[in-house]
């Protein structure tokens, strides 16, 4: 990866600020999205994969939660510091986002037609028709069959499947280089699963797009990602490219997420868990994270909090990695 | 179709209904006009000759038939105690209570709104407690206390305006301003909450995502969510509303339905009571069925 990277996180805390309470949830983030790549972000829930992804955009609920330290880079600007005017011009037009529940993320009191021409005029002056136009190309590229029924559709009208197609096409109409995808299949039933990621890998080869894929389902990875990176705790133990994470993973936490998914004809009758319970953020052990539950544990793992650092093809955030 | 038409039904059998019953609780409430149209030393045989002149010594039943008889041809009969026709007299009276109503909801809409728009944008700052304070007292205070109240300060101490009567523009704003501080207080805490509600929805979310503006978010997208319940409200307050009429009219001496009902009941005036308590179950009839149209309009699930 010698090019320059489209989006760049260092360093990036987001906290939560009460009246009593003051702590972060995700922590020292340091990520890179290239052009042209799709990159997962894996972790179990509550690991702050989502916040991550919705504190790139300023999406975050602010208060009670908010970007603590560190910068989010794009086109030159730090997008914590920018005005909420720039930010605005940046959501959707130069990176887009589609989530987990589409039937509740499309607002009901309008048609189809009307959401995604108004997404297009809230970036640029265009006529009605051509407005109509973008929308219904949008519409087919994010692979719905009827474009023009589904342009004077209300979304209580659309099955999950369709609903998340329009945010596909609610995502593409301002053309933007980047789509960060939250759990965008988890409501789905498998099939329409495949069908949408299979149309987010085609979208990132005929667009020449980005796409930043949250997600706990490591099969979802395993078919669609070019990289990968495991979050814990808030943070990032692990990351490399796909191959690299699956076949030689180095972080404890990465062997037992792997360890802990069911394979079709494998021998082994029982999964194995990873002991133990995810701390708290609000109550994290010092040093690593995962030492608690961890089987390779070494004492500087209870003392001081590990580094992420490069070894081998990948980064990782581990005293005692394996290999 | 279909529903408009067993609506219709629905109100022609309420409104049967609904005159019976006006029609005996009149009769069974005690006294009779007599006591208003003849001075206390008549004679109880000047009485009694009175009642038959007039038709009350026929059995209840009778005098609902004949009443009916006359009602569906177009006769509403005449007041007892002036003798005037009601339906020269009723003109009037709907013109005065319509200008009174609407005004009423008018400012309930157009000043609940907004206030209620202000207070979830403001939310948990001194203006949204300030704005929630006062809907909180609005709803509490009753509305002919307030009314005293109001015709003490701005007209017998400040003198802006009338205390009563009616008489152009002025004469309006005090009566339609306590006739409206419920139904204000009750639209400030429905929109407030309708919009603090779909504030929170995942759909806000992807509208920010998509680049729109928090302007048009708020404007265009929430409230038109939240207009939904505050639709709903309004049908409801169209009773309110009439209800509320007849203390307020009577109180500034306006001159309309309510003040001329409450009139009739004192006097017992038979077919004034009848005719105009049945226009009030008309027109709240008629407000929640224009309210659910209304909400059917504004609805796209129950539109398609």
């Amino acid at each position: 990866m010698s090019q320059t990277p489209l989006l760049e996180l260092r360093d990036l805390s987001v906290g939560l600020k009460g009246d009593r309470v003051e702590y972060d949830i995700v922590r020292n983030i340091n990520l890179s999205i290239y052009q042209n790549e799709i990159l997962a972000i894996v972790g179990e829930s509550g690991c702050g994969k989502s916040l991550t992804a919705l504190s790139i955009l300023g999406l975050h609920a602010s208060p009670p939660l908010r970007i603590t330290s560190g910068s989010i880079t794009y086109d030159g600007r730090d997008l914590t510091k920018v005005s909420p005017e720039e930010l605005r011009k940046v959501r959707g037009a130069e990176i887009a986002m589609i989530f987990q529940d589409p039937m509740s993320a499309l607002d009901p009191m309008f048609t189809v037609g009307t959401l995604l021409t108004s997404a297009i005029r809230a970036h640029k002056k265009v006529t009605d028709s051509a407005a109509e136009k973008i929308a219904h190309e949008c519409l087919a590229d994010a692979g719905i069959e009827d474009p023009r029924r589904r342009f004077g559709e209300f979304p209580f009208q659309l099955s999950g499947g369709v609903s998340q197609r329009v945010m596909i096409a609610l995502a593409l109409v301002n053309n933007p280089k980047i789509l960060i995808a939250d759990e965008p299949t988890t409501a789905l039933d498998v099939t329409v699963q495949a069908q949408i990621l299979e149309r987010l890998k085609d979208l990132k080869n005929e667009r020449g797009m980005s796409i930043m894929l949250i997600t706990h389902n490591l099969g979802v990875v395993a078919s669609v990602a070019d990289r990968m990176a495991v979050m814990y705790t808030g943070e990032i133990v692990e990351i490399g490219s796909v191959q690299n994470v699956f076949s030689v993973p180095q972080h404890p936490y990465t062997t037992g997420l792997l360890g802990a998914v069911p394979r079709l004809g494998s021998n082994s009758v029982a999964l194995v868990p990873i002991i133990g319970r995810v701390p708290l953020p609000d109550n994290l052990p010092k040093g690593c994270t995962f030492a608690d539950r961890c089987g390779r544990v070494v004492p500087e793992c209870g003392v001081n909090r590990p580094e992420l650092v490069s070894r081998g093809a990948a980064e990782v955030r581990c005293f005692n990695p394996f290999r | 179709m279909k529903i408009i038409f067993s609506r219709i039904v629905s109100t022609l059998l309420l409104l049967l209904a609904s005159s019976l019953a006006v029609f005996a609780a009149i009769r069974f409430s005690g006294g009779d006009v007599t006591a208003a149209r003849m001075p206390a030393s008549a004679s109880a045989a000047d009485r009694e000759l009175f009642r038959k002149q007039i038709g009350l010594d026929q059995p209840i039943l009778k005098q609902y038939i004949t009443y009916m008889g006359n009602f569906v041809t177009g006769d509403l009969g005449n007041s007892l105690t002036s003798n005037a026709r009601i339906s020269s007299l009723a003109v009037e009276k709907i013109r005065n209570s319509l200008i009174l109503g609407g005004s009423s909801l008018l400012i309930v809409f157009l000043v609940g709104v907004p206030l209620g728009m202000i207070a979830a944008l403001r939310r948990n700052t001194w203006v949204d407690t300030g704005i929630t304070s006062f809907s909180v007292a609005g709803m509490a205070v009753p509305n002919f206390w307030l009314a005293l109240i109001a015709i003490h300060l701005f007209a017998s101490t400040l003198h802006w305006l009338p205390s009563g009567g009616q008489g152009g523009f002025k004469s309006v704003i005090l009566p339609a301003l306590v006739l409206s501080a419920e139904g204000i207080a009750l639209t400030v805490r429905i929109t407030r909450s309708a919009m603090l509600e779909n504030i929170g929805q995942d759909f806000v979310r992807t509208l920010r995502a998509s680049g729109f503006s928090e302007r048009r978010i708020y404007f265009k997208h929430v409230l038109r969510s939240s207009l939904l319940p505050i639709i709903s409200l309004a049908g409801l307050r169209v009773g309110q509303v009439v209800g509320y009429a007849l203390v307020v009219e009577t109180i500034f001496g306006w001159p309309g339905v309510g003040q001329i009902l409450v009139n009739a009941v004192l006097r017992r005036d038979y077919p004034v009571i009848q005719f105009f308590s049945l226009l009030l179950v008309v027109v709240v009839t008629l407000g929640n069925l224009l309210a659910s149209i209304g909400y059917t309009l504004a609805n796209p699930r129950l539109r398609k």
